[in-house]
């Protein structure tokens, strides 16, 4: 007789990898071989994304995971206390599908996603610690539901407006409480010498970022908008010294490329600003729709991208409360995030943008349940509008349908772009 | 052309501060012995109570002027007055406030006084807005001081010893002559009641003016009356502090080094000239700018310095991590 091989059904958490295996595999495959050959020092992010979405392999096996829950959390002080800082913003529709049991049926996705991973408990690199900033109200509610089911969640207040002295005491004030308590629940102290180090490794970070994305003002930007979300999104993950060595590798590669007039789209491709809810891996759909449509992206405006290295921190004297308050600031007062009760710093921040990187249109898309985006987009379209910059305005979310309707709007608008520059 | 200008725009701003004011110190405190003479109408405060000064602040030779009687004060007499101030002007107008960042020696003793409390490892004090806001009105007070006081001493108002009331109570009168030796000024003066209180008042704004600028960062130069003179002038000065709001992104960086906690320099993203009436234009706030051209200071609208992501890079000490890494 021969034996039977054992049949093994898969268990739920099986099926979950399973499908968000396929869906990063999917977007990863579509972005290296749809386009002009990707930048050789590209092949260690796709690489990267394998391991950790397909392969489900643990980046952090030997340090202190505190997992965040938005943008504000300050990695400076994290890293400082020898811990590292990964950030939860989800962006599978596996995920997101699950989150939709739990939260009300208009949320927006990225909330769902990120409950719907807490939920299944189904982590690569699972966080100990978790940290969540009061910054919207799907996120700042979301929190008490995942703690919940057993987490626990440190609510870091964050206010809602930034003008105000008060608003900026307020935050400064939140951050110390912050170093305080996971200082105490590490057992660990922050010494300056470590602070001061953690606050120029990011740094180095965030000025790697800004030499790659300069080169993305060139004529011929030397390196696609997907390829740019995909070196980002591993910020919120990888190891920060690994990563600066790729971006790195990937800066110098760029440097050459725009030497040889290399163009990662075409020589007429519309060059759009990217703004609104953020595109998180492997949620890349509107970008590749974008650059699919013979498009490229040559800068952005979102919390997954460009907001996260935009503003450095400068400390005037290296004592530790000086510097975790001038790391306060950074992420208070340079922000320009949506919750906030004025938004002229985002129309500034995205006209200039248009401006510097000689963009012929901008893309606006806002996750469908994600309110804040959806209600700024009237004063952003008016701004745009009133400068004379062609603007679209897409609204989408986590799943596959309605590909075919956002293929064809923003195709006609590329189109339409194509036209006005052949014009000029 | 463009190296000098990358050169110049990743300076080590500090360094080049401390050996310009220490500089300026010698010329100003110790002048005398150099046979060095830049008049009297100089827009700092080197006092002219110190035997060897290098050239005189305006203020004292301004409240003698000030002080004659109305009829001969605007007679053709006072030509030599309007000399005097217009020499001022010609001074202020080529640095505008840097006089107050790189060449005062009252400025830069309280740099000094900062660099001690930095090596104690002590933190600095800060303001918080609502004082701010009303405490920096104090230097026009001190302004009106300087000059309403020895008129009404001309008008027979005062006595002969609200002349130079400002002086009296100048902390430099008794500070400066100390650094050649001259303890002559450390004496209360008992000759008459009003003379009495000027010099009382004076001993005690000098303890403030040491406590003070050892806890917070250029303590004095939020009262002085030199810097309020200064900033009516300051638009036809030819140096020029200047911001591009489209560029700018409110990170607040220059803030957080600013020494007199100007408030608008991060916020402010429509004024072009961001200079303010406490501005010393120490510059920290270009150098500790992380965006392209944000910044600059404009010699007759030509950029000499400007705030650069490589010079921010370097200043942080980011670039040699960097460099290290390769």
């Amino acid at each position: 007789m021969t034996k039977r091989s054992e049949h093994k059904i898969e268990t739920p958490k099986e099926k979950q990898n399973r499908h968000k295996a396929m869906e990063a595999i999917t977007i990863l495959e579509k972005i290296k071989h749809e386009f002009k050959e990707p930048p050789k020092a590209m092949e260690y992010f796709y690489d990267l994304y394998e391991r950790v979405h397909c392969k489900h392999e643990a980046i952090h096996t030997d340090k202190v995971k505190v997992g965040t829950m938005c943008i504000q959390v300050p990695s400076e002080i994290v890293y400082a206390l020898d811990a590292v800082p990964i950030r939860l913003c989800n962006g599978f529709y596996t995920d997101d599908e699950i989150g939709s049991d739990l939260l009300p049926s208009k949320s927006c996705p990225l909330v769902k996603a990120t409950v719907g991973l807490f939920a299944s408990d189904n982590f690569s690199d699972k966080p100990d610690v978790i940290v969540s900033p009061t910054t919207c109200d799907q996120k700042a509610k979301s929190g008490a539901i995942i703690e919940d089911m057993g987490y626990s969640i440190f609510d870091m207040e964050f206010p809602r407006t930034k003008e105000s002295e008060e608003s900026r005491e307020y935050w400064r004030r939140s951050v110390r409480k912050f170093t305080k308590e996971l200082s105490n629940d590490l057992g660990k102290k922050i010494s300056k010498k470590a602070l001061r180090e953690s606050i120029k490794k990011v740094g180095l970070a965030q000025h790697l970022y800004h030499k790659l994305n300069i080169l993305r003002k060139n004529e011929n930007s030397p390196i696609l908008g997907l390829d740019m979300f995909l070196v980002t999104n591993a910020f919120f993950f990888d190891k920060i010294d690994e990563w600066t060595t790729a971006v790195d590798a990937l800066v110098k590669e760029c440097e050459q490329r725009v030497k040889d007039e290399f163009n990662a789209a075409h020589k007429r491709s519309p060059r759009i600003v990217y703004t609104g809810s953020p595109p998180i891996f492997p949620n890349l759909k509107i970008p590749l729709i974008i650059e699919q449509s013979d498009a490229i992206i040559v800068a952005d405006e979102t919390c997954s991208s460009n907001r996260m290295f935009n503003d450095m921190v400068s400390v005037d004297e290296w004592f530790v409360n000086d510097m975790i308050d001038g790391v306060a600031d950074r992420y208070l007062k340079g922000c320009t995030c949506p919750i906030f009760t004025k938004n002229d710093d985002r129309k500034r921040r995205i006209l200039d943008l248009v401006r510097d990187y000689k963009a012929d249109g901008v893309v606006y898309q806002a996750f469908a349940g994600c309110q804040v985006y959806e209600m700024e987009q009237r004063s952003v379209l008016e701004a745009m509008e009133k400068e004379g910059i062609p603007i679209i305005y897409l609204e989408s979310d986590y799943s596959p349908s309605h590909l075919g309707q956002l293929t064809t709007r923003i195709e006609a608008f590329v189109e339409s772009l194509k036209n006005r520059r052949r014009k000029k | 052309m463009k190296k000098i200008r990358d050169f110049i725009n990743k300076a080590d701003i500090k360094r080049f501060r401390f050996w310009l004011q220490l500089f300026f110190f010698v010329i100003f405190i110790y002048g005398g012995y150099f046979a060095i003479n830049l008049g009297n109408s100089i827009p700092v405060f080197s006092c002219g109570y110190d035997r060897e000064v290098g050239g005189m602040c305006y203020f004292l030779p301004l409240q003698h002027q000030l002080a004659r009687p109305l009829d001969v004060l605007f007679s053709v007499a006072s030509i030599s007055v309007l000399i005097g101030f217009v020499t001022f002007l010609l001074w202020f107008i080529v640095f505008n406030k840097a006089w107050c960042g790189y060449a005062c020696p009252l400025g830069t003793m309280q740099d000094w006084l900062t660099g001690l409390r930095k090596k104690l490892g002590i933190r600095y004090s800060t303001y918080t807005q609502p004082q701010f806001n009303k405490l920096k009105k104090i230097k026009y007070i001190m302004l009106a001081i300087v000059i309403l006081s020895p008129i009404a001493v001309g008008m027979g108002l005062l006595g002969g010893e609200w002349r130079t009331a400002f002086c009296q109570i100048c902390p430099g009168r008794m500070i400066t002559p100390l650094f050649v030796g001259d303890v002559s000024q450390w004496s209360l003066d008992f000759s008459t009641k009003s003379a009495m209180i000027l010099t009382s008042i004076g001993l005690v704004f000098t303890g403030l003016f040491v406590v003070g600028s050892f806890i917070k960062k250029r303590f004095f130069c939020f009262f002085c009356p030199m810097s309020a003179m200064h900033y009516i002038f300051s638009d036809a000065a030819l140096l020029k502090l200047k911001k591009d709001g489209d560029k700018c992104t409110k990170c607040g960086d220059c803030y957080n080094v600013c020494d007199m906690q100007i408030k608008d320099i991060a916020d402010d993203v429509e004024s072009t000239n961001i200079l303010r009436d406490d501005c010393i234009m120490c510059l920290k706030c270009v150098a500790a700018c992380p965006e392209d051209d944000a910044l600059h200071v404009d010699l007759v609208n030509y950029p000499i310095f400007k705030s650069t992501k490589g010079g921010f890079v370097k200043r942080m000490e980011i670039e040699e991590l960097e460099k290290k890494n390769d």
